[in-house]
């Protein structure tokens, strides 16, 4: 089994009691991040009209707010590493209930853009990150169910969400919505305040020199260093002191890299395009709406399920290949999608579609922790996620583009197909090869350690020996000593 | 503003549509082929045949499709027409492949379910086809619906004949804010000579274009409640729809706003109380700096007077 990287925690998290706690507040947090921007579509109609602009003119703010969601990456994990979890959740809570309460006194669109968009994503940034890294710092046998759980906030918020705006509309329209959905997006800040820093017994202090006592504050330099043995010179040992780039050097971290860019470009468009692919094909509303319901209640229940699935002792050793697994189901998916003929072939595929999506986003950050372990998680995520908002954003916008050259939508979802049939396909491989690398290293450093161990062995066998001579000859003189005074 | 003259010719054509190996009914309409006709795309699961309509008082309208019926069923198949000017137009039924294939059969029309007077035909087979056709002076009470009945097999086809439809109407009302804007829009496929709005006073803008026209009413006031009808004017009769408006005042979300706020501090407060509550219990090595809980509080004097016995004793001890 290859050495688990996430051994260098330092202690031995809970993986229970107020764990439980922390993945319900997890799970709303990661909720909220997900489903509040694409929730906010319902208004879109309504503000263009209020405003007279165009359709691509309102969908900037959704982009947007996504866009900043995914760059702020960086900027939360920072602040994870100085301050903990919990001050950022509430911090991005607050930030997230401003920005809508701004935004509903809003008088041009450019408003919008910047509460909406920037304030509100930076908030969700925040409330995003600390919520995955607190689950690596309670949960170690039981991560792949925590992380499962704590993902499926996403699908039961989308589905709770966007009928609660349809109503808020109705009543409120959207000035009053967006005051009231300020307030109800505070709640992230209960969930926030159920995020308490870990504390651990101390161990006795064996071989590290990082302050033990308190891991909300993790002292990242010194574990960096300690693994890091090449020195790092004038502003890279500036910036290593508040997000780790040395992880760029991680092999395992650079796969997981290229393998989300290929498979993030296909991930989201499919689920986009799925109800106007339906309306296409000469369905109704009613039914092309539906679908996704099925969609997002496969997916709902897939989540939890592959973390249960991958807690096993079969499949966690091995849960990069469960990932490469899902990633190519998914592409496959998407490759048979426009062979299946009339409402019930796309019946179907939501719920293969919806079976798929859920599993490839439990394992997402779960393969990450396994990866770079629950230290450098933060860090991790934070690098990934900026480098994931290029595709992200470019997906859909490449897929309508497909759509509208070809006016069919199966060059997309074939399009989709590929693109994360070479994403599993490649990390497949890579991680196979990673596993046999990471084996034959295990290997070197038992053989290294077992020659230390017999090194000092004989180290101590032999200063035993010379203690025990030392013994010897000073019994010797004190007995030649006494001979000597006794006598006479 | 007047309307132009148009000038127009007619010319006849007719379109036949047939499925093999069905039993179908076919409704057939002579259009007009003329200048400045109006042609507007068909709907979308029927690409096969566009109308148009022509102004004059020829007979000018083309629409046809086709329907399979299966025998023994009643089927009533029905066929939208949007009419915008008064004219005449001929309604034409075609059956073909009836069993026992008669000579001739019966077929009569109706409007509104009422069986017109003198209306009914004997139609004689020819091709292999009963054609039933008939022409209708189309007046603004003329509008309704146009049945085609045959008597023998009971095949029936029905024409709605009727002004432009405003679609796209929403069932809930416009909410918006008292010193707020807001803006209603009416949409039609079709551009009709004018646009009307009723309840409108003078702070209200009114933009028409073509066939869209928008209402900004602004510093809204609550006495702006109330339904707004859209009137597009045609020739024949104006097509209406409503958009019902609603002016609240800031303080109804503020309700909901606010107490979801104070339920969010309360559970935090809660949350973070009951945290510091427990954390004595749980870390036997600090020495509590924060004693909110009165048991806390005895714990830790019952603490510090074990320490200060056990100092005492220990003293006593080194005396010896």
């Amino acid at each position: 089994m290859p050495p688990s990287a996430s051994t260098n925690l330092g202690y031995t998290p809970p993986d229970g009691g107020w764990g439980w706690a922390v993945v319900f507040g997890s799970f709303i947090s990661i909720g909220f991040s997900y489903a509040f921007p694409k929730s906010l579509t319902i208004y879109f109609k309504e503000i263009q009209e209020y405003f007279s602009i165009s359709y691509s003119e309102i969908a900037w703010v959704s982009s947007i707010m996504l866009a900043t969601m995914y760059a702020g990456g960086p900027v939360s994990s920072v602040l994870v590493n100085r301050y903990g979890s919990r001050p950022v959740v509430i911090a991005g809570g607050l930030m997230v209930g401003v920005a809508m309460v701004m935004a509903s006194f809003g008088t041009t669109i450019l408003h919008l853009y910047l509460c909406v968009g920037v304030i509100g994503g930076f908030g969700l940034a925040f409330n995003l990150q600390p919520s995955l890294t607190i689950i690596g710092k309670y949960f170690l046998v039981k991560r792949p169910i925590a992380n499962g759980l704590a993902m499926a906030g996403s699908p039961v918020f989308l589905s709770t969400l966007a009928p609660l705006n349809q109503f808020l509309f109705d009543h409120f329209g959207w000035r009053g919505s967006f005051l009231i959905l300020g307030g109800v997006v505070l709640n992230c800040c209960v969930a926030g305040s159920l995020m308490r820093p870990i504390k651990i017994k101390t161990k006795p202090p064996v071989s590290k020199t990082t302050d033990e006592n308190d891991t909300a504050k993790p002292d990242v330099t010194s574990q960096t260093a300690g693994q890091d043995k090449s020195k790092q010179s004038g502003c890279a040992a500036k910036v290593s002191q508040f997000i780790d780039i040395s992880l760029f050097k991680h092999r395992g971290y650079l796969i997981y890299l290229v393998g989300n860019v290929l498979l993030f470009f296909g991930f989201f468009a499919p689920v986009v395009f799925l109800a106007p692919y339906a309306k296409h094909q000469g369905i109704d509303e009613y039914s092309a709406a539906f679908l996704l319901s099925i969609f997002a209640l496969v997916d709902m229940f897939a989540r939890p399920g592959t973390g249960l699935v991958a807690n096993t002792k079969w499949i966690r050793p091995k849960i990069q290949y469960f990932f490469s697994f899902s990633v190519t189901y998914n592409g496959l998916c998407h490759l048979i999608c426009p062979l299946l003929p009339g409402y019930s072939g796309l019946v179907v595929y939501a719920v293969i579609f919806g079976l798929a999506f859920g599993m490839v986003c439990a394992l997402l950050f779960e393969v990450l922790m396994d990866l770079v372990g629950a230290q450098r998680f933060s860090s991790a995520v934070g690098l990934a996620t900026i480098i994931e908002c290029g595709p992200v954003l470019l997906g859909p916008p490449i897929s309508g583009l497909l759509v509208d050259i070809f006016m069919d939508y199966k060059y997309m979802y074939y399009a989709c197909g590929m693109m994360m049939l070479a994403g599993g396909v490649f990390l497949f491989i890579m991680n196979f090869y990673n596993y046999r690398l990471l084996e034959k290293e295990e290997k070197e450093k038992q053989v290294e350690d077992r020659l230390e161990i017999g090194s000092a062995k004989e180290l101590a066998a032999n200063e035993e020996d010379k203690d025990n001579e030392e013994k010897i000859r000073l019994n010797t003189e004190e007995e030649v000593g006494k001979s000597i005074c006794e006598e006479p | 503003m007047p309307r132009p003259r148009r000038a127009q010719h007619c010319c006849r054509e007719t379109a036949l549509f047939s499925m093999a190996n069905v039993r179908h009914l076919i409704l057939l309409l002579l259009y007009c082929d003329g200048m400045n006709t109006e042609t507007t795309p068909s709907p979308p699961s029927d690409p096969v045949f566009t109308t148009r309509k022509a102004v004059s008082k020829e007979v000018c309208f083309a629409d046809w499709a086709t329907i399979s019926w299966h025998a023994g069923q009643n089927q009533v198949i029905t066929e939208e027409l949007a009419i915008l000017t008064p004219q005449n137009i001929e309604l034409l039924c075609n059956l073909t492949d009836i069993p026992n294939n008669p000579p001739n059969i019966t077929g009569y029309w109706a409007k509104d379910g009422q069986e017109i007077e003198n209306s009914e035909e004997t139609v004689n087979r020819i091709n292999e086809q009963y054609v039933l056709k008939k022409t209708f002076s189309i007046q603004a009470r003329d509008l309704g619906n146009y049945s085609c009945i045959f008597r023998e097999n009971k095949a029936q086809v029905t024409f709605v004949l009727d002004v432009p439809v405003i679609k796209d109407k929403r069932d809930k009302p416009v909410v918006s804010y008292t010193r707020d804007s807001v803006v209603l829009e009416c949409k039609l496929k079709y551009t009709p000579n004018t646009w009307n709005w009723y309840k409108a006073n003078n702070t209200e803008k009114i933009f028409n274009n073509g066939n869209r026209t928008k209402l900004t009413i602004l510093n809204l006031s609550e006495e702006h409640s109330g339904k707004y009808i859209c009137s597009a004017v045609f020739d024949i009769k104006p097509s209406e729809s409503y958009i019902e408006l609603k002016v609240l005042s800031y303080t109804e979300p503020l309700k909901p706003f606010i107490a979801i706020v104070v339920e969010v501090i309360v559970l935090v407060t809660l949350i973070l109380l009951w945290e510091k509550c427990s954390k004595p219990q749980h870390d036997s090595s600090s020495a509590g700096e924060n004693d909110v809980c009165s048991e806390q509080t005895t714990k830790l004097t019952r603490d510090e007077s074990n320490g200060v016995e056990n100092n005492t004793a220990r003293r006593r001890k080194l005396d010896d």
